[in-house]
């Protein structure tokens, strides 16, 4: 038999609770290098905490997060960032007082060993990936909604990272930039890149991902293949609130 | 490079040439106006760096300036230090609690860091009026000077010299990607910590260098004076450095610089209406944050730099940015 996939991404028994409310709890889930996930669930289910752990924003409770085979939890933000964990936020931060060529090279630079014509090279070439060649010295401040998501993600990829955390890139988009951040994620999954994509719009993560997570109530309720997980009464239950779905399906 | 040459640095040139002038063409009075001017310019302009390009609003960048001038004026009286010594030593000093300090508001930002740091600067003026045995408390220590004679010229000059120093120093760190890292973190440190920057570093960095330049002009400042008192760490003093740096232009160096000199020379000029020149300085505060936010020296500079351009191809100017051509910004 052949040795099931080594896990590149393995968070085990996550908890985090911020005083009495539970936001993460007992929370596992494991990815391979270059898989796609969709992590979904209703508001308030624990999504952006999960990032937040996986990113290193937050620090867990208790539990832990091997990447790559290495215990991550612990380390400061940053040095998750440098160990290959890319992430965009669910409301774009940019460095708004800032060019948007000046947003991209800052991760590259923070590789002491990269120099700048070399950011600059590397901000270029994701300019032409994005399509934003024309706006390389416009203000971020200045960008509409959707295109503050899409230099976020380009930022992310300015880190070269091996695991990228997309939380709600598709969130406000208007529709003909949602096909485009789409299209940008199938390309990165087909490149390799191992991707969490969290996101409310069903149809739009269905269209990228084979395999979802579900959560709610900060647990882990349901994760398989998107189309069985989005059939699950449980996963219907915790959307609508029917128990109908519940009891036809004991 | 005659290719990036613009009005605004012809301005720059024209105005160091001025300050060089000067005390040829000015009366001694003048002369000691502006060699006072030259310590609030290197307070305003490093209060810049640390507020306006790193964010951190502290209230004890004046706190700082009395530990230079008492530090450098009590190891040279008390342990009879050389100044030599003793100015170095003093701004090591400041530059090793700046960077405590920097760690201990690691977690602090906006309202908070403004009102720890605050609480620092009080904290240290009751010191200097509480230890009258060392510090001869309001009293008044007085100071040795620099320079023989009683001409205030060597001093203007002096003054002037450690300002361009700082300038050049300051904009150095600027053109570095640490002052890319400080503007990210300005904007937005969880971002910036997302984008793998080592905010405490940085923000220990600024510090640090902020703290050592704000020692040298307190250094600076009492040597020249030739008498301290706790009066130098008053609220007022920190909200006249603020209105300087702020008026000049708080994201820009040489604009903190032309603010401190200006609002300096204009509280003198207006020194017979007493305390209305403050009011009148208040106000000014008021308009230019209404309009101008980013202060008038910038705005100058843009209308020079527009008014040169070539019809219909006017140049991206980056705000908020240092000088950085051939670094980061590419202005077409």
């Amino acid at each position: 038999m052949p040795n099931p996939p080594e896990a590149y991404l393995a968070a085990r028994t996550l908890h985090k609770h911020f005083g009495g409310i539970i936001a993460v709890e007992d929370f596992s889930a494991e990815l391979r290098r270059g898989e796609i996930v969709g992590l979904i669930g209703p508001n308030g289910s624990g999504k952006t905490t999960t990032i937040n752990l996986v990113a290193g924003a937050l620090r867990p409770d208790s539990g832990s997060i091997m990447l790559d085979g290495r215990d991550i939890v612990g380390m400061p933000t940053y040095a998750f960032a440098r160990a290959g964990v890319g992430r965009t936020f669910q409301v774009p931060r940019l460095f708004k007082r800032m060019t948007v060529i000046e947003n991209l090279i800052v991760p590259a630079l923070t590789d002491t060993g990269t120099s700048r014509r070399q950011a600059e090279a590397r901000a270029r070439e994701i300019l032409a990936f994005v399509r934003f060649e024309h706006l390389a010295d416009a203000y971020a401040r200045t960008l509409s909604g959707g295109q503050q998501k899409l230099l976020e993600l380009g930022r992310a990829l300015m880190l070269r990272p091996s695991l990228l955390l997309l939380d709600e890139p598709f969130a406000g988009v208007h529709p003909r930039l949602l096909e485009q951040i789409v299209e940008h994620i199938r390309m990165l999954s087909s490149e390799g890149y191992t991707i969490v994509l969290v996101d409310h719009n069903l149809d739009a993560v269905r269209s990228v991902v084979r395999r979802t997570l579900v959560m709610a109530r900060g647990r882990k309720i349901a994760d398989g293949p998107s189309e069985e997980v989005l059939q699950h009464p449980a996963v219907i239950h915790a959307y609508t609130g029917s128990r109908k779905a519940l009891e036809a399906h004991p | 490079m005659l290719g990036t040459f613009r009005r605004s640095h012809g301005l720059q040139a024209l105005l160091l040439l001025v300050a060089l002038a000067a005390p040829a063409i000015a009366g001694p009075y003048w002369v000691h106006v502006g060699a006072l001017a030259w310590y609030y310019a290197l307070l305003a302009a490093s209060w810049a760096l640390l507020a306006g390009y790193a964010g951190q609003f502290s209230f004890a960048h004046i706190a700082f300036a009395a530990l230079g001038g008492y530090g450098s004026a009590l190891l040279t009286l008390r342990l009879g230090l050389p100044l030599a010594l003793s100015v170095p030593l003093t701004v090591i000093l400041a530059m090793v609690l700046g960077a405590l300090m920097g760690a201990l508001v690691l977690r602090l930002s906006g309202p908070y860091l403004a009102l720890f740091t605050l609480a620092v600067a009080e904290i240290f003026r009751l010191m200097l009026v509480a230890e009258e045995d060392v510090t001869r408390g309001s009293l008044g220590l007085e100071v040795p000077g620099l320079f023989p004679g009683g001409s205030d010229v060597p001093y203007y000059y002096l003054g002037l010299g450690l300002v361009l120093l700082a300038l050049l120093a300051m904009n150095g760190l600027l053109m570095t990607r640490v002052g890319l890292f400080l503007r990210a973190i300005r904007e937005d440190e969880h971002a910036a910590q997302a984008s793998g920057v080592n905010t405490t570093l940085h923000k220990i960095i600024v510090f640090v260098t902020t703290a050592g330049m704000a020692a040298l002009a307190g250094t600076y400042y009492g040597h020249f004076v030739g008498i301290l008192s706790p009066n130098m760490v008053i609220i007022p003093e920190m909200g006249l450095v603020i209105a300087m740096a702020v008026i000049g232009g708080i994201e820009s160096l040489p604009g903190a610089v032309v603010g401190a000199v200006v609002v300096y020379a204009l509280s003198e000029i207006l020194r017979e209406y007493g305390e209305w020149r403050f009011v009148l300085l208040g106000l000014a505060l008021i308009v230019v944050q209404r309009f101008a936010q980013n202060g008038l020296f910038p705005v100058v500079e843009r209308y020079l730099d527009r008014r040169a351009a070539p019809p219909g191809k006017s140049p991206v100017v980056i705000e908020n940015a240092p000088n950085m051509e051939g670094e980061y910004a590419k202005p077409s």
